[in-house]
């Protein structure tokens, strides 16, 4: 048996090699775009290579990164979640308010991180048990979830937060913002679990194909409530993080981050039609997204310039992608 | 090959068993209905333990039906499933694969983004503390597929690799599963010769470890090749089931075509006209050097087996695909074609093969649907005016005899032939002279089939001319006043009505011995 296995003119690793280069140098172009800009930044500005403004950037990034990942998760099954920002703003809200009731640090936290799964097994029970499509129940959350923040705050911003809860955001830890670790922990549990758990196979043959998936015994209603759970903890844990960076409680935070998260996921290579995608991706997304805000406010462009300019390198990034796919 | 180890952990050994002798699988009077049509007429089979059973059949003989009934996808209307003697209700997948019932489709159902190793173990991941072993399961599949001699890597995306190899990947990986019935649908549709004796390979090597093969082929050679009995499927009955030996390729022909065909096909005499339409070599993206013409008053047929370029070649008539070479002329002037709207403007109108995806705006009501042509006839100030629109529509919904609630009822509330009357409907107040009906019949009652015949009489009278493709041997024969035989993206024979029999027909159509190169 043995003898018509090695040596065999076969065309063996040849297409894997060719896959995984490939993948390396999209990594590789959009961590080469954001050097560039980096360089140029450097050199046009004072202000930008700072210890400062550094911190800055990665503690803006990486609560971008956190929602992007779990929104990642849901892309690569095919589906969208518009309801993050949403989740961001409501999740900052009551942790404040547990907060200022007088709960400690942990019990706020851990009553406040229950709105993850109960949102996210909402949005699967939508898709699979009433039949509407993820982008229809997300949005519904999208508004429903901002109009729960606003009637707990009455509208109003709630403030006098405990300065150990603030002051975690703006500790460091081994010269990294915690901020930054806290996207780590987030990261790592979540590259395990899309690339080397059988969850994440599935996850993968949900968006690829997912009459095959079932036809192979894959359980697709598992798979989705498992995306959308991991999806709005992600945002939920951002928004904590969140009320902690800016020290305040206010039901309209995270809006429009919905649209980063996506931008961010598409950016790091995400396909909307589902089945491609990685963790890494949302990262260098959520990183390029700040970077472009950041450094246009430091050279001083008009916001709503900065706003064109997001979305023009949305498409051009996309589309080279798209070219770069298709003559593979 | 040194012996190996048995593919499949399929639970008992093939014939140690030895006492139980009855059958793998016994259909007992099965029947399936679907509304509208009686797909499967009281169906007796019996698969025997180990055995390669082909079944051959026409399209639309009930193939297909038997094996989603086969694999759970349909639940049978009626009869009894026996299972190594014991009654089965087989109305699941879920149940199905349980009993080790596997099916490779003629369609890959694939991940295709996944690689080869992880559509293997699909379903059936190999883990440790809880993470996968990825590196263990791209060993073990490659092992596999270097054991069957299928020189495909692993550890490539699907996607990375060929049709045939990806059906080959589907082969190996219901090889790997524990299977006791597994079921080729023409699995070599679009296999090379090479691939197609590796798959033989697999398969004469599965009936060896004792799994009961089901094959499905067009290709009889084939089945002389490797089966051990062959049934025929004709009209949704099992009209004959004979070992190999003792029957031949001529003979199941005669069985495939010998039917009672109901008198349904309505042709009225009517006279020939000037030349309408001449295409002289015409080659595209899935068929090559195509020539033919149409005359006023005249059907012309295609008739081939699916996948054999004819509806390519009228897509491109169309203007859908590009022409790669050839020549199209209508009314004697040489025209160039290379958009839909050339072609509508031209007076050429495409009734579509799929009516729900390429025909009707299912979420639509029946009036706008039978009005969508001619929109731009009916706004002549841009406006479109509803009293026009109105008259247009209630005149087709009663010259057809449309069964509907009404114009405002949606396309998808009506049945099947009655959808077909809209999609046939809509081009009729266009002043097009050249009709071409992509299976205009299928799924359509027998009732409404003759309606729809009578139209085509009307069009011809009126001194239009038709193509018809029609993967129905005797519909194309008893209408066409002209029939060409595709094969393989090729025009392999043209007959006149009436000039050969069926058998001369569906041989040229089928690839038979000395027909493949």
């Amino acid at each position: 048996m043995s003898e018509n296995t090695p040596s065999d003119q076969g065309y063996a690793p040849a297409p894997q090699k060719a896959k995984s280069k490939f993948e390396f140098l999209r990594g590789l172009t959009l961590l080469g775009l954001l050097l560039l800009i980096w360089i140029a930044l450097s050199l046009a500005t004072e202000s930008f290579l700072t210890g400062q403004n550094m911190t800055n950037l990665m503690r803006q990034t990486s609560l971008w990164a956190i929602i992007a990942i779990g929104q990642t998760f849901v892309i690569i099954t095919g589906g969208i979640d518009l309801s993050v920002g949403a989740i961001v703003g409501l999740s900052s809200t009551v942790v404040s308010i547990l907060l200022k009731a007088g709960f400690p640090i942990w019990a706020a936290v851990a009553i406040t991180m229950l709105i993850g799964p109960i949102v996210g097994a909402f949005h699967a029970f939508g898709i699979l048990r009433m039949g509407l499509p993820p982008f229809i129940i997300t949005l519904a959350s999208m508004t429903g979830l901002r109009g729960i923040g606003l009637l707990l705050t009455d509208g109003l911003t709630i403030t006098g937060l405990p300065d150990e809860f603030v002051n975690f955001s703006r500790e460091s830890f081994l010269g990294i913002p915690a901020l930054a670790w806290m996207a780590l922990i987030v990261a790592i549990p979540a590259f395990m679990l899309l690339h080397h758990t059988r969850w994440g196979r599935y996850i993968y043959a949900v968006g690829s194909n997912a009459e095959a998936a079932r036809l192979s015994g894959v359980s697709i209603s598992r798979t989705i409530y498992l995306v959308y759970i991991t999806s709005a903890s992600c945002a939920t844990f951002a928004g904590i993080l969140t009320a902690s960076r800016i020290s305040i409680g206010v039901a309209t935070t995270g809006e429009s981050w919905e649209l980063q998260s996506i931008a961010a996921a598409v950016i790091g290579g995400a396909s909307l039609f589902g089945a491609v995608g990685n963790v890494l991706g949302p990262i260098l997304g959520s990183l390029l997204l700040t970077t472009i805000n950041n450094g246009a406010n430091l050279l001083n462009i008009n916001p709503f310039w900065q706003r064109i300019i997001a979305g023009a390198l949305i498409v051009l990034i996309v589309w080279l992608d798209q070219m770069r796919r298709k003559k593979r | 090959m040194p012996p190996t180890k048995p593919l499949t952990s399929a639970p008992s050994p093939p014939h140690a068993a030895g006492g139980s002798n009855a059958p793998l699988v016994e259909l007992k009077a099965v029947h399936k209905r679907f509304i509208g049509t009686h797909a499967l007429k009281g169906i007796d089979l019996t698969l025997n333990k180990g055995e390669i059973h082909a079944i051959v059949g026409e399209n639309g003989a009930g193939k297909s039906t038997l094996i989603k009934i086969l694999t759970g996808a349909h639940e049978k209307s009626s009869g009894t499933i026996l299972w190594e003697g014991r009654e089965i209700g087989l109305r699941s997948p879920q149940e199905a694969l349980g009993l080790g019932i596997n099916a490779v489709h003629q369609e890959v159902v694939l991940c295709p983004h996944l690689s080869v190793a992880a559509n293997m173990f699909l379903g059936i991941e190999e883990q440790g503390y809880g993470l996968l072993r990825q590196r263990a399961m791209i060993q073990r599949a490659q092992a596999t597929l270097d054991d069957l001699g299928f020189r495909l890597p692993a550890a490539a995306p699907l996607n990375s690799l060929t049709i045939g190899q990806q059906q080959l990947v589907a082969a190996a990986r219901a090889a790997m599963r524990g299977t006791k019935l597994l079921i080729f649908d023409e699995p070599t549709a679009y296999l090379a010769r090479g691939e197609t004796d590796l798959l033989f390979s697999l398969i004469r090597r599965l009936k060896r470890e004792g799994v009961t093969i089901v094959y499905i082929s067009h290709r009889l050679e084939e089945i002389f090749e490797l089966a051990d009995r062959v049934s025929v499927l004709r009209d949704g009955q099992l009209v004959a089931s004979r070992a190999i030996g003792e029957t031949s390729q001529a003979q199941l022909i005669r069985d495939m075509v010998a039917r009672s065909i109901e008198q349904v096909h309505h042709k009225e005499a009517i006279e020939k006209g000037e030349l309408l339409l001449e295409v002289a070599g015409l080659s595209g993206p899935g068929f090559k050097n195509v020539s033919l013409t149409v005359r006023r008053g005249e059907i012309v047929g295609l008739y081939g087996l699916i996948g054999a370029g004819r509806s390519e070649f009228v897509q491109c008539l169309y203007g859908r695909q590009p022409k790669t070479a050839g020549r199209v002329s209508l009314r004697g002037t040489p025209v160039k074609i290379s958009s839909e709207a050339d072609a509508i403007r031209n007076g050429i109108v495409l009734v579509p093969e799929s009516r729900r995806d390429q025909g009707l705006c299912l979420n639509l009501d029946v009036g706008f649907n039978l009005a969508l042509p001619i929109f731009q006839r009916l706004s002549p100030m841009g406006l479109v005016q509803r009293g026009a629109e109105r008259a247009a529509v209630e005149k087709q919904i009663s010259d057809l005899a449309i069964a509907t609630a009404g114009r405002h009822a949606q396309a998808f509330t009506l049945s099947g032939g009655n959808q077909q009357k809209i999609v046939i409907g809509k081009w009729l107040n266009h002043g097009a002279d050249l009709f071409i009906f992509d299976e205009p019949t299928v799924g359509v009652d027998v009732g409404t089939k003759v309606q729809i015949y009578k139209i085509f009489a009307e069009l011809l009278k009126k001194g239009a001319g038709i193509i018809m493709i029609s993967s129905y041997l005797p519909e194309v024969y008893d209408l066409c006043d002209t029939l060409h035989v595709f094969r393989a993206g090729r025009q392999v024979a043209a007959y006149a009505a009436g000039e050969v029999g069926h058998d001369v027909i569906l041989g040229d159509a089928i690839e038979t011995q000395g027909s493949r190169r």
